[in-house]
């Protein structure tokens, strides 16, 4: 028996700047976002002052959900970010849960959160150089004392790091320890029950049950955990670079 | 074409469009979830401050109208007592005159009937005296045997009955 562990499976390539391959990653990234747009569409369509429907009810706590999580974790006048966070917690959260369809989970491709780490870290230094100025900025790296630069800018640089791979791991390595406890299941039932006659000793009974367990904890409560770790950190870090000290 | 990424791979390319993606995505929540409802939101908000504003306005109407009732009703009472007051002194001042007035009458009456029998009381007199007078001369004609002319002796007459 063999297991494979790739990446995205690639469906073909834009013959543009050497090859763009156009993988599981962005069409199952186009589904996810169309998903939320629809639902989107739908939470918000005939919204009435009075609400009368449970759509409008569930639209507006999810509205005022996020921008209570935001007020609460930035602070007051940073309520413009909430689309941003509620638009990761959706993309992250729906992204992983796709693989409960079958679906290769875009999150589970390192460039998905690599570019979400990399547009907060961007959006992390934009609000530090605007709050501090160029300089003091630059001047931040020098704290407590020259010495600690060094330091300072692996500090900095290890932050969207963290961020990834922290994501990128927890989805991967939940893709593949099912991978491998679903293949050792087939084997040991196959140890187990090969003597039974025919086809039946074929079945690998004791793939049964056991893999929805790991599932549930590494597809249900990973993903939603990973999505809303990911925006408490976006959150943090960008409340922080944009609060004065 | 059915090749597979690495398991850890990066792309620039893939790394540009998640960032696009996420700003698409950023986007449409904003345009078609946050927009609308924070809309909704704002005018529920609108609503409920003007329902406020008007409870407030009218609580401050009623607040209003009770003072001027009040008010109204303290008028009320003062003027009532004024009334009253003026009614029983006017009533006062009216049973006295007419108790003057009766006293008055019943005094005049009390006159008038004393008059009238100190009048009658006269007239009886006389028509004794004149009574006597002739029964006098009768008796007197009886007595005399003959005609004695009452004229003729009137005077002494009346004289001798002032006496008695």
């Amino acid at each position: 028996m063999e297991i494979n562990i790739t990446g995205a499976k690639i469906y073909f390539e834009i013959p543009l700047f050497g090859g763009i391959p156009i993988t599981e990653t962005q069409v199952n990234s186009w589904l996810v976002m169309l998903a939320v747009f629809i639902v989107c569409i739908v939470l918000t369509h005939n919204l009435k002052v009075r609400p009368e429907s449970k759509r409008q009810i569930v639209a507006e706590w999810i509205v005022e959900k996020v921008t209570n999580l935001v007020r609460g974790n930035m602070g007051e006048g940073f309520e413009g970010f909430a689309p941003f966070i509620c638009a990761i917690l959706s993309l992250s959260a729906l992204s992983s849960l796709s693989s409960l369809l079958g679906l290769y989970p875009p999150t589970a491709d390192l460039n998905t959160v690599a570019g979400w780490a990399l547009l907060v870290f961007v959006m992390i230094t934009f609000f530090k150089i605007k709050t501090n100025g160029f300089l003091g900025y630059l001047k931040g790296y020098t704290e407590p004392f020259a010495l600690f630069t060094p330091f300072n800018i692996l500090s900095e640089l290890g932050t969207p790091v963290s961020m990834a791979f922290r994501h990128f791991g927890n989805v991967v390595s939940g893709t593949v320890i099912s991978a491998l406890v679903y293949s050792a299941l087939a084997a040991l039932s196959t140890v187990l029950l090969g003597w039974l006659p025919g086809f039946l000793g074929e079945i690998p009974f004791l793939q049964v049950g056991i893999p929805a367990i790991l599932s549930i904890y590494f597809d249900v409560f990973s993903s939603c955990m990973q999505a809303f770790i990911f925006a408490m950190l976006t959150m943090l870090y960008i409340g922080g670079a944009a609060s004065k000290e | 074409m059915n090749e597979y990424l690495e398991l850890i791979s990066l792309n620039i390319w893939h790394i540009i469009a998640t960032i696009l993606n996420l700003l698409i995505l950023m986007w449409i929540i904003k345009k078609f979830l946050f927009k609308p409802v924070q809309k909704v939101l704002a005018e529920r908000q609108n609503q409920v401050d003007e329902i406020y504003s008007a409870a407030e306005k009218s609580a401050a109407q009623a607040e209003a109208d009770r003072k001027l009732y009040n008010e109204k009703l303290e008028g009320a009472r003062e003027e009532a007592e004024a009334i009253v007051k003026a009614a029983t002194k006017r009533a006062d001042r009216l049973s006295d005159e007419i108790i003057d007035k009766a006293k008055n009458k019943a005094e005049e009456t009390i006159r008038k009937a004393e008059n009238d029998i100190a009048q009658e009381k006269k007239k009886a007199m006389n028509e004794l005296k004149n009574e006597i007078s002739d029964i006098s001369v009768q008796i007197a004609e009886n007595v005399v045997g003959r005609e004695i002319k009452a004229e003729d002796h009137r005077e002494l007459i009346d004289d001798f009955i002032d006496k008695l």
